[in-house]
């Protein structure tokens, strides 16, 4: 499929063949993966996992963002893929070390048992 | 009497036309005026300062009062220096000062779109007249105050000057404000000091209550004022005099051709609004009830602020403002029978009273009224003499009083008091009274106040439709040479007798330690006073000095009456070059000498000229107030309680009693406004209670209540936080999209 | 691209303060790690040197010449930056590492750079105003994500090392964790933008959003990035963290807290909001449902959904905010709170935009959020200064322990002047209470809104304000107030930290005379708000004219 037919076919709307991957099937399962991240960290305690959910987030914007760029014939998407996966593996090694202090201190990777804070 | 109909009688007494013109024209283009201007109000100000530093460093001597001495004989000095440079710009001339921009404001390039009140000082020969006798006498009380206030030295001595410098400053802004809203400043500056002196003696139940008194009646004129301010800004464009006066002229025009018709309502209701401020402070019908009581204050304050000074602020508003109240119908006609019922009925009322002080009060009320008439007949020339010469011999007469009060432990009562000028060391208060007496009942020829009432009387009898003005008056006068000499010849002559007073020592009563000099007297602090122990003090040396240079000067009051250069005496060349010129009398004689007042030739005297008739008429009738009081008073009188007149009492029946409760009028006010604004401040406060604070209490409490709905939000649990925020966003979102799809 | 390297100066200087700090740390010698925060203030005073003298106007640098909307707030927003980081870290002496610091000094242990944190703060302080500034100049949507991130990610570990309590750790991951969930909604909020348009550029985004309508897709890009960067202003729905975090860390961290994420949040919802709104045009054809719901001045505002959701966020950021604080004993909690209702007062700015009446500051709502950006973080730097200035003897734990309740603070100003009337005048100020700097904050915020017709936001505005009085007096009158007889606890002393005194000192007498000569901040102010419309960017980014079919063509 060269890029012309790709962008004809996002530009008449969606295809009515499942046999085309279109725009609209990266953008759907990017959010899908956002939701799911989003509902993995809100139901689940352990705090690695939870990062992981955070992560899986991150990477929800990437799909989407790499998406888009195809879209648009544009390599800006995939850039911002590339910083955003820098960012995330930065993020990934604080939590990691965040975790391990923690962790020191209450043998336990729950965040239930840290809720000292409140009112 | 139709209203139109003295207004196009006026309009025949309007100088002619070029003369006009040229006062606008003087108006308009002032020039700057002398530097020194500036340093009348403010050295007072810094008096004021100095005297609050004292009190900050608890100075326990008579610094505050020589400080206050100098800075007001200093600043007396500038007037005169000012007034100097005043003649030698010539007759007629406006000098402004700036001092700095106070109030200097644009919204717009428009006219109308700019307000200004500088703190400029409009420096004219009324000013100049006004602030002479401002700043002479505050400094010559102030040094009488030096001793009389003796027995309070430490804080109370530098309250009291302080208040007192602050009085002459306001007073000073009052006066020399080139605008009205300086002139407002002024106005509540005086009547705040006026406030804090009346209520001097603030343990003193009665004092405080007057102070409060003075102060909310005050209020009632004060707001008329205000809104007579804001009107003439919201019709004139500004505040400020000289505009103001340049943008009377259409009016005055109007009112020149006899188009009375065509004078627009607003600028005939600025006077009105106007006039209730100066009845406010100047102490007249219905507002004259808080002069009396405002006696509780310190016998100096009396004699400066609520006899010479701060209650002539009214019949400066006026003076100054005269060409208002030309322009409209009912203004100076209200004010004029305002100010002869004040005037009858305060003399009454000071026929039957007791207490010296009150009597003072009473007279000081009753002489305003007669100012307020000679500016409601066109006569300001003698409504300035008159506010001039009552100044200093009122001023004499409460000095003379107040040194009474002083020496014989505040003893007022004229029965308990007898023989006082031949007691030893007394003399000089004797004569002092006698000056001010002679002064105050008018007697002929060789006194000041004589020739100033003359003028009043002789206007008004003058003026067209102002005849019935001019009667009242003249019977006042002679009740006014009857209760005046009731004083004098009950107090001061006859046999020796005296009974002190139930303070110890005069206004000692808030306890301070007064055995400053006094110890020999045989009486000291807690100590009962008995008549047999007492002996009264005689005056010192400030008191004598200050009452002989005031009678002295009672007399030469005379001279800037009588005497003066080519445009006639001082004082009338003085107010004629001001902004209370245009009309008056003295120039539509002038016309009329010209033959120009053709069919509106004035009134006459049965036949004479009014002013002739009146040197005649009010000197017989001052005889006859002074004999009547003579043969009641002192003729085979042997007691100090009783005189002639007792058995006299009977014979008027219920109007003696009348007069003696002041005809009842504060119990009228009470009754009439009091009372149910009691009962409606009554209802409020319930209203206030049930209504209002239940609205704050849940105004207090629904932030509190929704506080607490909220707190269990924050549990301080990671996912409670997560599942908020992810909840929030996914709400708003879908709400977006639910309105928008 | 040499041009560009002129708008960066301010953050090269942080750059090498920061790796300065980050060797010189792990020097031996005490004196030499001593002297890292006095680089570090000397890398933050630079910088705002460097921001205030040259950083170029958007307008003169044509080739590459950064976002063009607002291109005047980025020298503005920048030595503001600089200036407030500065008094920060006055604050920030002595955080980390004090008490082996001083075992250090005393020969008790020898040092270990493996363990030692303290330059490591330092560093982290500076990368997080790197990324602040860096916010500041974003006109890329990817830079403004890569700054956000740096801003928050040393933030993060600032908080969990500024105390050794579980209470700062507790603090640490609650802050971590949400602001990573944030972070992943603004950035998929980025991506959807980036979706609608075809470009990161954010001029290109305004010119697109302009002249081709706001689709759907755009509109909800933005709504999520603006719901995600929330965060970092703490404005309802996700304000949660805030008092739980700013108890958790060391008040001076909290200090720093409250404005550096909260600056870099509305410096990037100022940039989205200004390339989405305030002078668009709604197109002939193409009229979205999501760009508009209702007819509304063009030109004037943002979106009518933007603006709406900005309205409820804002009238509940600062109700919530201002409700809870009242009912706080808690110093910092109470403080915290009072944060998020000083972002919806913000964020009051930022609907009203630029305003009809652009060029006066009082009609200007960017202006206005510009100087309250400042003025808050003067006040609030002053408030947490004082309390990081101040101490109790240490606890079980050896550390010495925190001021906590507002009975705390009793006395302060007969105890410790220099830091009881710092305290009360900073208060009064963030209460609003004129003539102090905050009056003047608060001001161009009802003037705006009041021009701009947002009379109900105004009322909720004023409300929030009278609520607001009522704790804030509360905290200002507590040092003013006699100790109580019965007063127990260990006595309260001052922190052997002088700079943090300082602080408070400086802060106070910036809040007096800031005010007093606030005139040419307000039209520094004014001016670095001005606003240039879409239309005349149009005409300076040539790309942004090619409409996306053509850059197909032109890909072929």
């Amino acid at each position: 499929m060269t890029h012309g037919t790709l962008s004809l076919l996002a530009q008449t709307g969606f295809p009515a063949s499942m046999a085309q991957a279109t725009l609209a099937h990266y953008v759907v399962v990017s959010l899908l993966m956002f939701v799911i991240g989003l509902i993995g960290f809100l139901t689940r305690r352990n705090l690695i996992i939870m990062f992981l959910c955070t992560e899986l987030m991150f990477q929800a914007a990437g799909i989407a963002l790499v998406a888009f760029g195809r879209f648009h014939l544009d390599y800006t998407g995939q850039t911002f893929v590339i910083f955003v996966l820098t960012v995330a593996a930065a993020e990934a090694s604080m939590a990691l070390a965040l975790i391990v202090l923690l962790f020191r201190r209450k043998e336990s990777l729950s965040a239930e048992d840290w809720q000292e804070l409140k009112g | 009497m139709h209203a139109t109909s003295i207004l196009s009688t006026w309009a025949g007494l309007l100088p002619a036309q070029h003369e006009a013109a040229g006062a606008a024209a003087q108006v308009a283009g002032a020039v700057d005026g002398p530097a020194i201007a500036a340093l009348a109000p403010l050295l007072p100000l810094l008096s004021f300062v100095l005297c609050g530093l004292c009190a900050a460093f608890k100075v326990r001597s008579k610094l505050p009062a020589w400080i206050t001495v100098a800075c007001l004989a200093a600043s007396f000095a500038a007037v005169v220096a000012t007034t100097l440079d005043l003649r030698e710009a010539g007759a007629g001339s406006v000098m402004v000062t700036p001092l700095f921009d106070w109030i200097n404001y644009s919204w717009g390039t428009e006219a109308g779109q700019h307000f200004r009140a500088n703190f400029a000082f409009h420096i004219d020969s009324l000013t100049c007249l006004w602030m002479l006798f401002v700043t002479g006498l505050a400094t010559l009380i102030a040094l009488y105050a030096s001793e009389y206030m003796s027995h309070d030295v430490g804080m109370g001595y530098c309250r009291f000057f302080a208040a007192f410098s602050l009085f002459v400053f306001s007073m000073a802004c009052l006066v020399m404000g080139d605008n009205l809203v300086l002139l407002y400043l002024g106005w509540e500056g005086v009547g705040l000091c006026s406030y804090l002196l009346i209520g001097y003696f603030y343990k003193k139940p009665s004092a405080v209550a007057a102070a409060k008194k003075a102060f909310i009646v005050n209020r009632i004129g004060d707001l008329f004022l205000a809104l007579g301010i804001m009107l003439c800004w919201v019709h004139f464009g500004s505040v400020e005099y000289r505009e103001i006066f340049a943008r009377v002229g259409p009016s005055l025009e109007l009112l020149r051709e006899g188009k009375v018709d065509q004078i627009p309502g607003i600028v005939q209701l600025i006077p009105l609004l106007l006039m209730v401020g100066a009845f406010g402070k100047s102490a007249q019908l219905p507002l004259y009830v808080w002069l009396p009581d405002a006696m509780e204050g310190p016998t100096p304050v009396s004699a400066l602020i609520h006899a010479a000074t701060m209650v002539t602020a009214g019949v400066y508003l006026i003076a100054r403002t005269y060409p208002l109240f030309l322009l409209s119908e009912y203004a100076l006609p209200i004010v004029g029978w305002v100010g002869a019922l004040t005037a009858l009925l305060a003399a009454t009322i000071g026929m039957a009273q007791f207490d010296i002080k009150r009597i003072m009060a009473y007279s000081t009320v009753s002489q305003l009224g007669y100012m307020f008439c000679g500016l409601a007949v066109l006569g300001s020339v003698g409504a300035a003499a008159h506010v001039f010469t009552h100044a200093f011999f009122k001023a004499m007469l409460f000095l003379s009083c107040g040194a009474v009060m002083h020496g014989f432990a505040g003893q007022l009562d004229l029965r308990k008091l007898s023989g006082v000028a031949f007691m030893k060391g007394w003399g000089v208060v004797g004569i002092a009274m006698f000056v001010g007496c002679l002064n105050l009942a008018g007697f002929p020829v060789i006194t000041a106040g004589y020739w100033s009432k003359d003028m009043i009387l002789g206007d008004a009898f003058a003026t067209p439709g102002m005849q019935a003005i001019g009667w009242i008056l003249l019977l006042t006068a002679g009740l006014t040479a009857y209760y005046t000499f009731r004083v004098f010849f009950r107090v001061f002559v006859g046999p020796k007798h005296f009974e002190p007073g139930d303070e110890l020592h005069a206004h000692d009563d808030h306890g301070h330690g007064h055995d400053d000099g006094h110890g020999g007297h045989g009486h000291a602090a807690g100590h009962a006073p008995s008549h047999a122990d007492f002996h009264p003090h005689a005056p010192g040396w400030a008191i004598n000095l200050v009452l002989g240079i005031l009678a002295i000067a009672a007399f030469a009051a005379i001279v800037p009456l009588m005497t003066g250069g080519d445009n006639g005496p001082w004082l009338a060349s003085m107010v004629d070059g001001s902004s209370a010129k245009y009309l008056g009398v003295a120039a539509s004689q002038a016309a009329h000498a010209a033959g120009h007042g053709d069919g509106h030739a004035h009134a006459t005297f049965f036949g004479y000229d009014a002013h002739k008739a009146m040197m005649v008429v009010s000197g017989v009738v001052g005889f006859i107030g002074i004999l009547i009081a003579y043969l009641l008073h002192y003729a085979g009188r042997t007691t100090a309680a009783r005189s002639k007149a007792d058995s006299l009492l009977p014979a008027f029946g219920p109007l003696a009693t009348a007069a003696q409760h002041k005809w009842y009028v504060d119990e009228i006010y009470d009754l009439l406004i009091v009372k149910p604004l009691w009962v409606i401040s009554n209802i409020f406060a319930l209203i206030d209670k049930y209504v209002v604070d239940g609205l704050v209490d849940f105004l207090g409490w629904a932030p509190r209540a929704i506080g607490r709905s909220l707190r269990p939000s924050q549990g301080g649990e990671l996912h409670g936080y997560a599942i908020g925020m992810a909840g929030g966003i996914a709400v708003l979102v879908l709400i977006v999209l639910l309105v928008t799809f | 691209m040499i041009e560009r390297l002129a708008y960066l100066w301010p953050e090269i200087a942080l750059f090498i303060a920061t790796c300065v700090v980050m060797v010189m740390g792990l020097s031996r010698t005490y004196a030499t790690r001593k002297a890292t925060a006095t680089i570090a203030a000397l890398g933050t005073f630079s910088a705002a040197v460097l921001s205030f003298l040259t950083t170029p106007d958007g307008g003169e640098i044509e080739a590459v010449s950064g976002q063009l909307y607002l291109a005047s707030m980025v020298p503005y927003a920048k030595t503001l930056i600089g200036a407030v980081a500065t008094l920060l870290l006055l604050t920030m002496a002595g955080t980390v590492d004090r008490a082996e610091e001083a075992d250090i000094a005393k020969g008790v242990r020898s040092f270990d750079p493996l363990r030692s944190n303290r330059a490591e703060f330092y560093a982290f302080f500076l990368f997080s105003i790197t990324g602040l500034m860096l916010c500041a100049d974003a006109d890329d949507l990817i830079w403004l994500f890569l700054a956000l991130e740096l801003t928050s990610l040393p933030t993060y570990i600032m908080v969990a090392m500024s105390t050794a309590r579980n209470r700062g750790r507790e603090a640490g991951v609650k802050y971590f964790f949400l602001g990573a969930m944030g972070a992943a909604v603004f950035l998929y909020g980025f991506a959807l933008i980036y979706g609608a348009v075809g470009s990161t550029n954010l001029n290109e985004i305004a010119v697109a959003f302009a002249t081709g309508g706001i689709s759907s897709l755009g509109m909800l890009g933005v709504l999520l990035s603006i719901l995600g960067i929330c965060f970092k202003i703490a404005a309802v729905p996700m304000h949660f963290y805030t008092p739980d975090v700013y108890e958790g860390a060391a008040p001076q961290v909290s200090g720093f807290l409250a404005f550096v994420p909260k600056t870099a949040g509305f410096l990037s919802i100022l940039l989205i909001c200004g390339a989405v709104g305030w002078n668009y045009v709604i197109p002939p054809d193409g009229v979205s449902p999501l760009a508009t719901v209702m007819p509304s001045a063009e030109g004037t505002q943002l979106p009518e959904v933007l603006r709406l959701t900005l309205w409820v966020i804002a009238a509940l950021t600062m109700t919530v905010g201002n409700v809870l604080a009242l009912l706080q004993t808690s110093v910092k909690r109470m403080l915290a709170y009072s944060s998020i209702a000083h972002s919806g007062y913000m964020l009051v700015g930022v609907i009203v935009g630029p305003g009809i009446a652009a060029d006066s500051f009082s009609g200007n709502g960017v202006a206005a959020v510009l100087f309250y950006l400042l003025s808050y973080g003067v006040m609030n730097a002053g408030v947490f200064a004082v309390l990081a200035a101040l101490e109790r003897a240490p606890g079980r734990d050896g550390e010495p322990r925190e001021i906590e309740t507002i009975s705390d603070l009793k006395g302060l100003c007969r105890s410790h002047p220099m830091l009881g009337w710092p305290m009360v005048i900073c208060c009064l100020s963030l209460l609003g209470l004129p003539p102090l700097l905050g009056f003047f904050g608060k001001l161009p915020l009802f003037t705006a809104a009041i021009r701009a017709g947002e009379i109900p936001l105004v009322l909720v505005l004023g409300v929030n304000s009278a609520i607001a009085a009522c704790y804030y007096l509360k905290l200002a009158f507590a040092p003013l107030t006699e100790v109580a007889d019965d007063a127990d606890g260990d006595p309260i002393v001052a922190a052997p930290f002088r700079t943090r005194a300082a602080a408070a000192v400086i802060s106070a007498a910036c809040v007096i005379g800031l005010a007093l000569g606030g005139n040419l901040l307000m039209q520094g102010a004014r001016s670095a708000a001005s606003y240039t419309e879409a239309d005349a960017i149009k005409s300076r980014v040539p790309q942004a004219n090619a409409a996306p079919v053509d850059r197909n063509v032109a890909a072929h």
